[in-house]
């Protein structure tokens, strides 16, 4: 089932891109399966892929449940690359190497409840992780979701927040935006602080955050506050990647590869290196 | 003991290019390092006895600029047509200890902790290096500080240079074995005394170093030791054990290739993300990140010191900033100072 490209990983598979949804005014969802159809390889949650096409390569996040014969990558406009990913249609061909990356802790959460913090398009991310714990939802206790972004608009996946997930049995989801909005009548304000504000009892949970590095750095902060032990925290780091494979350098965290060794780090882990996240 | 004359030197050296490309240090205009050893290239004077040219053998494992795949683009089409996995068989003769640790460090980069680079495997399969023992270190050599004994090059053969009688051979592993009997003619057999190894003049010490900058992140040495530093690169480039790459892509129209070449920690692009953050924003996270790879990360993860000692980034850095003082100072100061 797992098509890895072990023999060459520096070397993208092709696949095409079978739809694309419109996310917000610049997140677009790609799906991806493999030329001739089937999926690419098996994701765990948290895990990246190299995504091409001949401007230039870029690590994403992945989407993939079992059973699912695609592959779904929510990508944010933001650089050269991704300019050009938003302007391709259904039936594109790209370039796609992985899976990368350690993933989240899927099994040592199990019989935990847990706490899903995330801030804009850090919500792709932990999307993988959040519908794999409905798809087990046995498996978990209480699902508590704090999401936040700019504005209402930029709130990626609508149907799934305010429809789809909080109906799930023993869920909450919460959430802000930055600045009021007319249109909006919910919570108004940054993530860390409605995280310190909505105060989630830290007993029996683990925490997952992922957002921009600076939500992330001041989310540790709130739930440290609110007496998370350090290992109850949990989140992903970013840095610019080439290889994906912890050869080409650049995103180390002291000894640490994010690409390889990361991207998903406890705070204990975390401590142990460089503040250079 | 095996023993091969001076005056074989050559001959052997042609024998060995008949089945691959020969590298040898060679002194070619202003500058040396290694070069195939080729019709154009045999009357250049041999640099057998120079301790380290001025560029290391790594772009024979590791080029400054290597193809890996060939792109076409037609529409929404996208094709991957062809690989550039070389493995054609080369010789490296002459390498000395400092880049020959240099290269395992490489290895260890490229082929352990959990992929293999298809691309510096299939070059580094079919290498074979002849490793020239070193007895008497230059002025910027300190390679012994750095853990590497000179005097044995990790290489799949060793040389010992005697003097007039030339120099001692012994083949180290299975494909300086092979190596060995190939060149079987040009070899005699007899008896000669190792040479005797003198000291080195520059005086480091790297003991204790990794373990105390690992609270010496925030240390407002960096500051200062950062200082002359212009960011221009040279010391990545030069150095044997850098291994940062870049992959870039060069089309024309509708086809290219992809591509991977040497980068620089010195450089705001290496880690500028697309979104505009960027984790090493000025030359002193920059300069840091360089040290801290060269002699704490790298130990932590494999072991053993990304600087091999060879001394090749003192004497390229235009703003006289030197390793061994930065060794040094780090092993003087008061750790506990925090910004």
């Amino acid at each position: 089932m797992s098509n890895c490209n072990c023999e060459q990983p520096l070397v993208p598979h092709i696949v095409e891109v079978i739809d694309i949804v419109e996310e917000t005014p610049d997140v677009k969802s790609f799906y991806v399966k493999s030329v001739g159809g089937g999926l690419p390889y098996q994701v765990m949650p948290g895990q990246c892929s190299m995504l091409s096409l001949p401007v230039g390569e870029g690590m994403f996040s992945c989407t993939w449940q079992e059973g699912q014969e695609y592959q779904q990558y929510a990508i944010k406009r933001v650089g050269l690359l991704t300019e050009e990913l938003h302007r391709i249609e259904v039936g594109q061909k790209l370039g796609l190497r992985g899976p990368y990356g350690n993933g989240f802790p899927i099994e040592t959460s199990r019989g935990k409840d847990m706490l899903f913090i995330a801030g804009g398009i850090g919500l792709a991310p932990l999307r993988s992780f959040i519908k794999h714990c409905f798809k087990n939802r046995s498996d978990y206790g209480k699902i508590t979701i704090i999401y936040g972004s700019r504005s209402y608009n930029d709130l990626c996946f609508k149907k799934e927040l305010f429809e789809e997930w909080p109906s799930q049995p023993d869920t909450e989801v919460h959430i802000t935006i930055d600045n009021p909005e007319e249109i909006w009548k919910g919570h108004v304000g940054f993530v860390p602080a409605y995280v310190e504000e909505l105060a989630p009892d830290p007993a029996g949970k683990v925490s997952v955050t992922c957002g921009p590095p600076i939500m992330i750095k001041f989310a540790l902060q709130s739930l440290q506050k609110l007496g998370y032990q350090d290992e109850q925290i949990v989140t992903t780091l970013e840095m610019r990647m080439k290889c994906g494979i912890g050869k080409c350098g650049r995103c180390n965290i002291g000894s640490q590869y994010i690409c390889l060794d990361g991207p998903v780090f406890d705070l204990t882990q975390l401590k142990q290196l460089p503040q250079e996240w | 003991m095996k023993i091969l004359a001076k005056d074989k030197v050559q001959a052997l050296l042609d024998k060995i290019a008949q089945q691959a490309t020969v590298y040898v240090p060679m002194a070619i205009e202003q500058g040396s390092g290694f070069y195939p050893w080729n019709e154009d290239n045999k009357e250049k004077p041999l640099l057998l006895d120079a301790l380290n040219v001025y560029n290391s053998p790594k772009y024979v494992v590791f080029p400054q600029t290597e193809r890996m795949y060939d792109l076409k683009q037609q529409g929404q089409e996208l094709s991957i047509d062809k690989t550039y996995e070389d493995s054609s068989e080369r010789v490296i003769f002459g390498v000395r200890a400092c880049d020959a640790r240099a290269m395992r460090s490489l290895d260890d980069v490229f082929l352990t902790r959990g992929f293999e680079d298809s691309f510096y495997k299939a070059r580094r399969d079919n290498v074979t290096v002849i490793g020239n023992a070193c007895y008497n270190p230059g002025v910027n050599c300190f390679c012994g500080a750095m853990g590497v004994a000179m005097t044995e090059p990790e290489t799949d053969v060793i040389i010992r240079d005697t003097g007039n009688d030339g120099y001692i051979w012994e083949a180290k592993t299975e494909k300086g074995e092979k190596l060995t009997a190939l060149v079987a003619e040009f070899l005699v057999d007899k008896e000669l005394k190792y040479p005797e190894a003198k000291s080195f003049t520059t005086q480091v010490d790297y003991e204790g170093v990794a373990e105390k900058l690992k609270s010496m992140f925030d240390h407002p040495l960096w500051q200062k030791m950062a200082e002359p530093c212009v960011n221009c690169g040279a010391c990545t480039y030069i150095c044997p054990s850098c291994h940062c790459f870049d992959i870039q892509v060069k089309m024309w129209g509708d086809s290219g290739y992809r591509f991977r070449c040497w980068d620089s920690c010195m450089y705001a692009e290496y880690s500028a993300e697309a979104g505009g953050g960027n984790p090493r924003p000025t030359g002193v996270e920059r300069f840091r990140q360089r040290f801290l790879h060269k002699l704490e990360f790298f130990n932590e993860r494999y072991g053993y010191s990304l600087c091999t000692g060879c001394g090749r980034c003192t004497i390229v850095c235009p703003a006289g900033v030197r390793i061994t003082d930065i060794i040094n100072e780090i092993k003087e100061v008061d750790s506990s100072v925090e910004l």
